[in-house]
């Protein structure tokens, strides 16, 4: 290896570097102080991007580059601290995935508004001619905007030391973030806190898009890319540290490098193998340490009452069963198309529900269900097109096989909490996502797989039943889905699931009761796994052919969305989420482009206004009528939660 | 018959000793009052008892087993119970709910929880007695999150009732209760105790509940044990009245 390779690699390595500090340490700033993890992060790069390339149609020369990668960062802040005002600000009281999920349905505005204003295709902002050359160093040719990355981006560090350690400002600001209620306590301004470290965060990631601008192209949706990179950076250095976003950018950027040149073809998968690695061994990251958890006596519990009523009312077991009744028919007056429709909600709805029993019940946020759902897929793909497998076993196989990995992902993952045991799903469902998206000679690579046979089910000896039609295959999804939900249902309803429920509510007390809280979490970690598998093997037969996008962490959202819609603390919540999510984008995408702006504004109406999900809302309003009507039969103790 | 024996426990925080030799011996039955002015380490003596924290060195004996340094979840099911000072509840659950979770667990321990699902009607049963017990069950179906401060506590007292224990510890139980309250509190936890054989290791600020119902004190001042002993041999001690001057002890 000679030297001018060497300096051409370690510059690479530094710019990537640079790039991700610059983006990454808004991140952890913001989450330092305001304790949210931003997802629209990487959106507010994105607009940074863009601002660029539009201001500099306008402004050209040096003089009006320098001007434009001033004042693009400045918009973006502006733009945060609209959104940190007028959003943010309602929901700091409520819980952390209720701030996550608002984020993200920022992400899903901005990214269909600048697809609007900007166009769908990709730009790139031509570099200045001043910044354009290279230089030769050690014999390497290296281009002058690199040096200028480079070079930019430690002064930046520079500064934010001299901001956060030298100003008072800065001090207020690592007060905060070490101890927010002492700093409360002392008499801080903190609304007007939040809104500058918010807008402060967005300057950083603006500055990150407007100088990735001429060397990266920009188009709607980049920033979900850049932010995945991020959320790696600095849940490795620990979140909420700003050393540890250098050390997390320096790590990351040095892999990326090394990765392309000895093993282009997992370089992806390596990033998310080291976060795993180091979370593994370093549960709150290099730099961090363990979150506080919230006492009681800080949650707002009068608004978590209202959430959920606990007077219970049980459901005459005819209204349960009746749906099920009337979606056997449906086939009989419904053509192909909704037929499909129907089998599409079903296996989602199985994946939402047996999800919500981590999130609803547990307080678990896992953001790798995909994982499963994708483990579950291929074994039945891979089963049944090179192992020969006929559909039942192979069917049979892939809750076995997606709860298999769920054991191994849920043991590193149940030793953390909150926000970080999001972050530890996620990676793991991109290291598997990557794995399965490289290996062309075993999952077919970004090919999937095409063209699943779907063999007729043999019964006791018979000729078999075929289910390659749609009306069949209907039939088929609905009977495993209504088996499955019935079993997660029972699941609910027992001891078990009741045990959950007291950890969702208080993990400490739980432990208090006897409770090996760890265990009874990797369980459902279990669980939910299989059953997200199970759904995923449903979705190989009735498809015929899957592709490694079925994994990507965009997948793992949906339940995510689903529930939220549904409602949370429901059991046919998620269900309904379901029907409403996949109704929404198929007929959205129908007649309209703008299907993410139309969910993220429904998701964000909900989060701040029906917290409770359409469910929620509608045992509320029932509760309230019937209660007055005396039409609830009073709760007997032999059934133990609401449906 | 010696219930809990506790062994020179040492515990520091960085150069902070929190508890330094810390000794202590309870008869089964006993009713045992832990004080100390604020600051004394009772409740790190406490969670040292009940596996939260690990003791830098020392032994914490139960019913004549080592539980030193073991999980909460794994001492509680030796048979200690345990409340807290600040109230401990499962707030969006209903009272029912919140003692019916302690019963699953109790009864599930060696258990499969899943063969719990047909007892249900019996743990209901159970459930509502020790709410009785309480003096909550006529709020059996209200949300724990809306109870007043009071029954809150009771509620926790319920929770930790369930579990059948033979040693309960109480961390301030009567604090921020009304003085009607908390008289009946006390009164409920003697009855327990007589009814039951439940030994009871408490700590309390209220001089008047420490001196009517415990059999012995324990006083505790920066982190050692000063005093050992009956009430009338506490209010006799010179260390303890010079440690307590000022408050009530001096009558």
């Amino acid at each position: 290896m000679d030297l001018s390779f060497l300096t051409v690699q370690v510059l690479s390595a530094l710019r990537q570097a640079a790039f991700l500090f610059l983006i990454s340490s808004g991140l952890t700033l913001v989450f330092g102080v305001l304790n949210i993890l931003n997802f629209a992060h990487g959106a507010l790069y994105m607009l940074g991007a863009y601002f660029i390339y539009w201001l500099t149609l306008y402004l050209v020369g040096p003089g009006g580059f320098l001007l434009a990668l001033l004042a693009a960062p400045l918009g973006v802040a502006l733009i945060a601290a609209v959104l940190e005002m007028g959003l943010l600000r309602r929901i700091y009281i409520q819980e952390e995935i209720y701030q996550l999920l608002l984020t993200y349905a920022l992400v899903l505005i901005i990214d269909d508004l600048a697809k609007i204003v900007f166009g769908p295709e990709f730009k790139s902002v031509p570099k200045p001619d001043f910044v354009s050359g290279s230089v030769t160093l050690f014999g390497g040719t290296v281009p002058v905007y690199t040096l200028l990355v480079v070079v930019l981006a430690p002064a930046v560090a520079a500064l934010l030391w001299y901001l956060l350690y030298k100003t008072k400002t800065g001090k207020v600001v690592r007060a905060t973030s070490s101890d927010r209620e002492m700093a409360d306590a002392l008499g801080i301004n903190m609304s007007a806190l939040f809104t500058l470290v918010f807008a402060f965060g967005a300057i950083l990631a603006g500055l990150g898009g407007a100088l990735a601008g001429p060397v990266r192209t920009v188009f709607p949706g980049v920033g979900t890319e850049v932010i995945i990179e991020c959320f790696v950076v600095v849940v490795i250095g620990g979140l909420g540290n700003l050393w540890g976003a250098l050390i997390g950018s320096i790590l990351i950027g040095a892999l990326e490098t090394i990765g392309i040149i000895v093993f282009p073809e997992f370089e992806m998968a390596l990033i998310y193998l080291l976060m795993v690695a180091v979370l593994v061994v370093r549960p709150w990251g290099l730099f961090g340490r363990p979150l506080k958890i919230k006492a009681l006596s800080e949650k707002n519990l009068e608004m978590e009452a209202q959430e959920i009523s606990p007077v219970h009312f049980s459901v005459h077991p005819a209204v349960r069963w009746a749906p099920l009744l009337l979606l056997l028919l449906v086939p009989l007056v419904a053509g192909r198309f909704y037929q499909y429709l129907l089998t599409q909600i079903f296996v989602a709805s199985l994946m939402a529900i047996a999800f919500n029993l981590l999130l609803g019940m547990t307080g678990l946020l896992s953001f790798g269900q995909a994982a499963f759902f994708g483990v579950g897929a291929y074994a039945v793909g891979l089963l049944v097109t090179k192992a020969g497998f006929g559909t039942l076993p192979a069917l049979l196989l892939s809750p076995a096989v997606a709860a298999a990995a769920a054991a191994v992902i849920g043991f590193f993952c149940v030793r953390l909490s909150g926000v970080h045991f999001a972050m530890l799903t996620l990676a793991f469902g991109q290291l598997i996502y990557a794995v399965v998206f490289k290996w062309y000679g075993f999952t077919g690579g970004d090919n999937g797989i095409q063209g699943i046979p779907v063999k007729p089910i043999a019964v006791a000896g018979l000729a078999g039943i075929d289910i390659g039609s749609t009306k069949e295959m209907y039939y088929f999804v609905l009977v495993v889905v209504g088996l499955s939900v019935e079993i997660l249902r029972r699941i609910r309803s027992s001891p078990f699931g009741a045990t959950l429920k007291s950890i969702r509510e208080n993990g400490q007390r739980a432990s208090y009761l006897g409770v090996n809280v760890k265990l009874y979490q990797w369980t459902a970690f279990v669980v939910a796994g299989a059953f997200t598998g199970l759904a995923g093997g449903l979705y190989a037969l009735m498809e015929k052919s899957i592709s490694p996008e079925i994994i990507h962490w965009t997948k793992s959202a949906e339940p995510v969305l689903m529930t939220i819609i549904g409602g949370i603390y429901t059991f046919v919540g998620p269900a309904v989420g379901a029907v409403v999510y996949i109704i929404l984008n198929s007929y959205l995408v129908a007649w309209t482009e703008k299907w993410a702006l139309v969910l993220g504004l429904v998701l964000l109406t909900l989060v701040l206004l029906l917290p409770g999900g359409v469910v929620g809302f509608v045992n509320e309003k029932a509760r309230q009528i019937f209660g007055k009507l005396r039409c609830i039969r009073r709760w007997s103790f032999s059934k133990s939660t609401t449906s | 018959m010696v219930i809990l024996e506790v062994d020179n426990v040492v515990k520091s925080f960085g150069g902070l000793r929190a508890l330094q030799d810390v000794s202590l011996s309870v008869a089964k039955g006993e009713i045992r009052a832990v004080i100390g002015p604020n600051g004394a380490g009772k409740s790190t003596f406490f969670n040292v008892m009940t596996g939260l924290l690990s003791p830098d060195s020392g032994n914490v004996v139960f019913n004549g087993e080592r539980i030193t340094g073991m999980p909460p979840h794994r001492i509680i099911r030796k048979g200690i119970g345990r409340s807290f000072q600040i109230t401990n509840i499962f707030p969006r659950m209903s009272v029912f709910e919140n003692v019916q979770v302690a019963l699953f667990s109790h009864h599930g321990k060696n258990r499969n929880p899943l063969s719990l699902a047909r007892k249900f009607r019996e743990i209901g049963e159970e459930a509502l007695s020790i709410l009785e017990q309480v003096g909550l069950a006529d709020k059996y179906d209200a949300s724990a999150s809306i109870l007043s401060h009071g029954d809150q506590k009771r509620l926790e007292i319920a929770i930790s009732l369930a579990s059948r224990p033979a040693l309960l510890l109480l961390d301030e139980p009567t604090a921020g209760m009304s003085r009607f309250e908390s008289r009946e509190t006390v009164a409920l936890l003697q009855k327990i105790s007589r009814e039951q054989g439940l030994t009871l290791v408490f700590t309390e600020h209220d001089m008047d509940i420490v001196f009517g119902i415990s059999e012995r004190i324990t006083v505790l001042q920066q982190g050692a044990v000063i005093a050992d002993g009956t009430p009338a041999e506490i209010k006799a001690n010179p260390q303890v009245r010079k440690a307590y001057l000022g408050e009530e002890i001096t009558e």
